[in-house]
């Protein structure tokens, strides 16, 4: 009994703490793109900076970035949750090592080869970054999916079944929930994956904060490159930090 | 003497009943469970005992299916459920292991509730049937409903691991070395209340346990089986310690056999001696045991006891009475 309250007490002094350390992320990423965009305002600019330093320019280079990343992750999530939980059924245990291997190679490939030869095939265009990005991102979700359903006790799952619980509504309710957490930890790894990658997508004329740090590096200009950068990283913490958000928000009680 | 009471008989008090019930899994030359006969009748609580490896899980959970039979037939209230569908036929039997299972991300009311709810019952009646299972395995229901497993220690989590398996009232329990992980003192308690319990519900209860004084304490029959699930016997504990069929059971029930039966017999069966009519000491209840009444004389240093309502025993008839027979030193 009080063993039991104080392990709660400890369990919700970490959640604090956690919660406590949770404005740095954010702070950081603000102080960077505050500084960049006080620098570019104040600094003087040549014309091809000032044309390329636009508000309008680092809003749609920016907004690009983020439709990527977020159409990618979502593609990601809609193939590697339901692969993941097929490759999980014990039926299915032959086909997980080539799965894996698969998006393992999809992950080993530099993205870039990947982008390349998606353009030369297929031509250019957000599409094609958007496929590159989820041959690149898919691995963590797919195998944290199965990492994720496989670290459910089988005596849980075993006392579900002599309770009558068919294999249907394990699945949804007891294994999924129980799987969340781990499943969660692959999302954020894949949309940070996504958020560096997709500077790439410049390449395949897709746009993105990309677009900046190559214009920057072709025509010789730092602060055209250090903007990219600098968002790039900015937007990377945002990110991370909405992903602890949404982890914590979504971990079920209990475990 | 050997066997009688395995072999179905006919009469429609089994509840559950297997016939010729084998298992051979997979890969594997010799099978789990060789051709098993049982009949485990209506309110009874068995126990199946045996070596480790000897096939008592594998027989149990043929029992609701989680183990399909490679032969044979298995009756319960005298329906063929061999192949009937598994998830209803487990949704009225409990079903308790030893890791308990409790699902972690669903409070304690809730893993209470879960056959309940797959039965359709509405929310009022599963909450008061909730709250009534946990005050019954001991638990208060206003501190314990809304807790997580892991807020819960061990024995804890496995009464609520009973209340589970009671909760839609099956008529048949199938439980796998429930206190099998939990420390002696506290199995000790769990098995008292759990017997206590039984007199309560009167379930048909079958048991798993590889220890033998957990089965004789708790079984009203034991079935004790040898390698390749050989039935060795199947008996009253009584029974198996009087009458051991065979050198396994011999070895298998251990040292101390005649002692054991001391507290398996009670006073009140005993055979009345002539009264002699000399001044006793201590008077006890005829459904006192033969254990606990030595033990009250040893304390009080008594010579002779009455037991209500009938005969007078000094030491040596309660001794004599309760030798094993044919015993070789009674020769
Ligand atoms: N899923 C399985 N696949 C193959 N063989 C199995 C399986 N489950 C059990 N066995 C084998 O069947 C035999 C009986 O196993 P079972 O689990 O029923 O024994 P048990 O009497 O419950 O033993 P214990 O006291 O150790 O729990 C053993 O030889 C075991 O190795
Ligand atoms: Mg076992």
């Amino acid at each position: 009994m009080s063993n039991t309250v104080t392990s709660l007490r400890t369990a919700g002094t970490a959640n604090r703490d956690k919660d406590r350390s949770g404005w740095v992320l954010p702070v950081i990423a603000a102080t960077l793109a505050v500084g960049t965009l006080g620098y570019i305002g104040t600094a003087s600019l040549d014309s091809i900076e000032a044309r390329a330093l636009t508000t309008d320019v680092l809003l749609e280079r920016l907004f690009e970035h983020v439709s990527l990343v977020v159409v990618s992750t979502v593609v990601v999530i809609a193939i590697g949750v339901p692969a993941g939980i097929l490759l999980s059924r014990p039926g299915a245990r032959y086909l997980r090592p080539p799965a894996l291997a698969l998006a393992n190679a999809g992950q080993a490939i530099p993205s870039i080869g990947i982008l390349v030869l998606l353009a030369l095939v297929y031509g250019v265009g957000f599409r094609m970054a958007v496929v590159a990005l989820v041959v690149y991102a898919l691995l963590p979700i797919l195998r944290n999916t199965i990492v994720g359903l496989q670290q459910v006790s089988p005596f849980v799952i075993d006392a579900a079944r002599g309770m009558g619980m068919s294999a249907r509504r394990i699945l949804f309710t007891v294994e999924l929930p129980l799987a969340v957490p781990v499943m969660l930890a692959g999302i954020r790894v894949s949309l940070i994956l996504n958020v560096g990658v997709a500077t790439l997508a410049t390449y395949t004329n897709a746009g993105g904060l990309g677009d900046l740090i190559e214009r920057g590096i072709v025509f010789n200009r730092m602060p055209i490159l250090m903007a990219g950068c600098l968002l790039t990283i900015a937007l990377a913490l945002i990110v991370d930090w909405l992903a602890g958000l949404t982890e914590r928000r979504l971990r079920p009680k209990g475990i | 003497m050997l066997d009688i009471s395995n072999a179905p008989d006919g009469t429609t008090d089994a509840m559950i009943r297997l016939t010729g019930v084998t298992k051979h899994y997979e890969g594997s030359d010799a099978p789990a469970v060789a051709p098993l006969t049982m009949d485990i009748r209506r309110g009874e609580f068995v126990c199946l005992v045996g070596p480790s490896g000897c096939g008592k899980t594998t027989t149990l959970r043929m029992i609701n299916r989680l183990v399909e039979p490679t032969a044979g037939q298995i009756w319960i209230d005298g329906q063929d459920v061999t192949h009937s569908d598994p998830d209803q036929l487990r949704r009225h039997i409990g079903y308790v292991i030893q890791q308990v299972g409790l699902i972690p991300h669903m409070s304690i009311g809730q893993n209470v509730g879960i056959v309940p709810s797959m039965l359709g019952w509405d929310r009022k009646r599963i909450s008061a049937r909730v709250d009534e299972l946990l005050e019954l395995v001991g638990l208060d229901p206003s501190v314990y409903r809304s807790r997580y497993p892991k807020q819960l220690s061990g024995g804890q989590q496995q009464r609520v691991g009973v209340a589970r398996a009671l909760a839609a009232d099956p008529p048949v329990m199938l439980m796998d070395e429930p206190f099998g992980a939990i420390d002696p003192i506290t199995r000790e308690r769990l098995q008292a209340e759990f017997l206590q319990l039984q007199e309560r519900i009167r379930k048909t209860i079958v048991f798993v346990t590889h220890d033998v004084d957990e089965a004789l304490r708790l079984g009203d029959r034991i079935a004790i089986f040898a390698e390749g699930s050989r039935l060795a016997q199947f008996d009253t504990p009584l029974e198996i310690l009087t009458n051991p069929a065979d050198d396994f059971v011999r070895t298998f029930i251990g040292e101390g056999a005649a002692l054991r039966r001391l507290s398996l017999l009670r006073v009140g069966d005993l055979p009345a001696s002539v009264d002699s009519g000399e001044p006793v000491d201590l008077t006890v209840g005829a459904d006192e045991t033969v254990a606990g009444v030595l033990e009250k004389m040893l304390m009080a240093g008594a010579e002779r006891v009455h037991v209500a309502g009938g005969a007078t025993l000094t030491v040596q008839d309660m001794l004599l009475a309760t030798a094993l027979p044919k015993h070789p030193a009674l020769r």
